[in-house]
């Protein structure tokens, strides 16, 4: 009685969220065979796949639960950020040449990632205000439209740098600096994201907690045209976070190159897995996102981990995300934060 | 006998166009041949018949044609009539497509037995799997039914793209179909074959909307709350709708696999999802004739301007290669100004134009109903 107290009436939720991590890590532990090492390597890539995530998933939860939008172009976002770093820090391949103006490859994939994140935000503004809002009184073909932007960035890259996956061969320095976990290596690039990932996560926090327009951002999630009504401007409120939201998965795709490289599926791939990070946390719901987003992460990088086995076969890691989402639509499609409807 | 008379006019009049069209696709192998001096049967080489010439090559386009047109038709009765609104239809088309292929090249049955069994197993498995799918989410609001079919169609794509067994991406060829509807032998009885299935399609569509069943579809699809709140179980109507319009797909499928005889994963592709949302929105959402227009349209031009090169600053594009992006692009377009489609904005500026008349016939037609009466 006193445990259900002290977790407020969120208990439940929250003594479930512990039974998936628990039953994640006994698994974890499990396919790792015991080895240390593995599980302490599989944990971390659990978490960094959870941030890659969860900056794709923001957006898409905070758009869904302000605009009622599900923007399936979300993933190509993510690629565009992906191709964009990688062309900048390559200046031998890809289809931009500008990146060889800047010697030091470090620096160059800063600016990818600046270029990234300018040129996501610019096609979720352009894409807000130029397509969507005119069609705000017909919600279905809202839908349909995100889908087709989406299939119109996936062929637009697919024209610019061809069809090709990129791998990613210039060294930068956090990638050649590696740290030890049990025996194992780990790159301190891939922790320095972890990090970053989680100070994004609590920065978002803040800016939805603390600030007017996040105030703002959590009224219109409740019951946006009231807040029209207040004498805010609801429709630019709309607009800001559409942008923020595109520029965050741009910039998810960004830091995510140096590893996963560039290619045509990666942004269908994140795009599902973080449909099934926000059912899983309940559709418009921040922390609900944020930690389904690491809960799903480390489920992945998990069954990638399993998978090596011959008599598993790789295919069980790459339909797992979308596995996971049937899952959650089947058992609980109301989602740990979310409310029944 | 006076009723029947009635009935026989009214139905020639409403059905005039379908009729011509019918008849026109019956004649179009021999008109083709007779135009162009090449056989709809083939050509003789030896104890072989070879398919070539233009009367073969316009059956091959338009049994493909047959086929979208079918499973556009069969999205529309999903997204247009009844508002539910689906990222996945290619799994069924997919599935009827594999059901086929596997029956005819991995087991050891008699090729027709095989035949039948693929188009009962096909029925049987696409309305199964739309039933389950349907339980699953139909309940929850509408983005949840898309969310879900995109990830199964996805899954299925994936794992049939690396399953060892049809050989993974690649595909397999099938060689044992029955000679009677071997394309390659006997093209002009699979175009009939694919013509049957279309008109089917489209007057089995065209009664279901049109009967109770169907006024519910609609009422559903203007707002689904409301359907419930008179007492209809809008869930069951819900299962029916996508019941029927997955088996079509499957149908659709399996005629694109006789076709090609050729089964890759490809087939449970985004592209055909698109390909249905795009023509039925192009088409005309919601009307009978609007997919087939749209199917038949888009799939021909995209045939016909394939080779086509468009110059675009430094660089060009060949328009069979990015037939995609070319697709998506006309999709916004259509979907920001264009919203009703071409036959949905051509019904509207006809009503448009004929409000008052239509009013003055309303009245004169009341008045004889009273007479009559």
């Amino acid at each position: 009685m006193n445990l259900r107290k002290a977790l407020g009436n969120r208990g439940s939720t929250w003594l479930l969220i512990a039974g998936i991590f628990i039953a994640i890590l006994a698994f974890s532990l499990f396919s790792a065979g015991g080895n240390m090492g593995t599980f302490a390597i599989t944990l971390l890539s659990g978490l960094l796949r959870g941030m890659l995530l969860f900056l794709v998933a923001a957006g898409l939860s905070l758009i869904f639960g302000l605009m009622d939008i599900l923007n399936f172009a979300q993933g190509a976002f993510f690629m565009v950020g992906a191709y964009l770093a990688y062309d900048v820090s390559h200046p031998s391949g890809g289809a931009l040449t500008a990146g060889a103006a800047i010697p030091d490859p470090n620096l160059r994939f800063i600016v990818g990632l600046v270029l990234a994140v300018i040129v996501g935000g610019a096609l979720g503004f352009v894409l807000e205000r130029g397509l969507l809002r005119p069609l705000y009184k017909r919600p279905l073909f809202q839908l349909v439209l995100t889908f087709g932007v989406s299939i119109i960035m996936l062929e637009g890259i697919k024209a610019i740098w061809g069809g090709t996956p990129y791998i990613w061969t210039e060294r930068l320095v956090a990638q050649d600096a590696q740290f030890f976990v049990f025996g194992q290596q780990f790159s301190v690039y891939r922790l320095v994201i972890i990090v970053v990932g989680f100070a994004l996560m609590a920065g978002v926090a803040l800016l939805l907690r603390r600030t007017r327009i996040g105030i703002i951002i959590r009224a219109g999630v409740q019951d946006a045209e009231m807040v029209n009504a207040l004498g805010i401007n609801v429709r630019a409120v709309f607009t800001l976070v559409f942008v923020i939201g595109c520029a965050l998965a741009a910039l998810g795709g960004g830091v995510a190159a140096p590893f996963l490289g560039a290619t045509l599926s990666m942004g269908n791939t994140f795009l599902l897995a973080s449909i099934a990070a926000i059912v899983l946390g309940g559709l418009g719901s921040y922390e609900g996102t944020a930690i389904a987003s690491l809960l799903v992460g480390l489920g992945w990088a998990t069954m990638e981990q399993f998978s090596v086995r011959p008599e598993v076969g790789t295919v069980v890691a790459s339909i797992t995300p979308m596995l996971m989402l049937v899952v959650i639509l089947l058992l609980k499609p109301s989602g740990l934060f979310g409310e029944e409807r | 006998m006076q009723d029947g008379r009635v009935t026989v006019g009214r139905t020639l009049r409403t059905n005039w166009f379908l009729g011509v069209l019918v008849a026109f696709l019956i004649a179009l192998p021999f008109i083709v041949a007779e135009l162009t001096g090449s056989s709809p049967y083939g050509i003789e080489r030896g104890s072989r018949i070879i398919m070539r010439g233009e009367s073969a090559f316009w059956m091959a386009l338009l049994i493909e044609v047959f086929a979208l047109t079918v499973f556009v038709m069969s999205y529309n009765l999903m997204f247009g009539f009844t508002g539910v609104i689906s990222f996945g239809h290619a799994l069924f088309f997919g599935l009827g497509g594999y059901t086929l292929g596997m029956l005819l090249q991995y087991t050891a049955l008699d090729p027709n037995l095989a035949l039948v069994l693929a188009v009962l197993l096909t029925l049987v498995l696409t309305g199964l799997s739309a039933l389950l799918i349907g339980l699953a989410t139909l309940r929850l609001r509408g983005v949840y039914f898309a969310i879900f079919t995109l990830a199964v169609a996805e899954m299925v794509w994936i794992f049939v793209g690396r399953w060892a067994v049809t050989n993974g991406e690649d595909g397999f060829a099938i060689d044992r179909l029955p000679a009677w509807i071997d394309p390659s032998s006997n093209r002009l009885t699979l175009y009939y074959i694919g013509l049957f299935l279309f008109v089917f399609t489209f007057l089995f569509i065209r009664r279901i909307v049109n009967s109770p069943t169907g006024s519910v579809f609609q009422a559903i699809r203007e707002n689904e709350d409301r359907a419930r709140a008179i007492g209809y179980h809008t869930l069951r109507y819900k299962l029916v709708a996508i019941i029927i319009a997955g088996m079509m797909a499957g149908g659709a499928g399996m005629l694109h696999g006789i076709l090609n005889k050729k089964i890759g994963p490809e087939m449970f592709s985004v592209s055909y999802t698109v390909d249905a949302l795009l023509m039925t929105i192009i088409g005309g959402v919601g009307t009978f004739t609007g997919p087939v227009i749209g199917a038949a349209g888009l799939h021909l031009t995209e045939t016909l301007t394939r080779d086509i090169v468009i110059p675009l600053g430094f660089t060009s594009l060949r328009v069979g290669d990015s037939w995609l992006l070319i697709q998506g692009l006309i999709f916004v377009i259509v979907v920001m100004v264009f919203p009703f489609g071409l036959v949905g904005t051509w019904n509207r500026l006809r009503m448009r134009f004929r409000r008052r008349p239509a009013q003055a016939a309303t009245k004169s037609s009341g008045k004889n109903v009273k007479s009559a009466g």
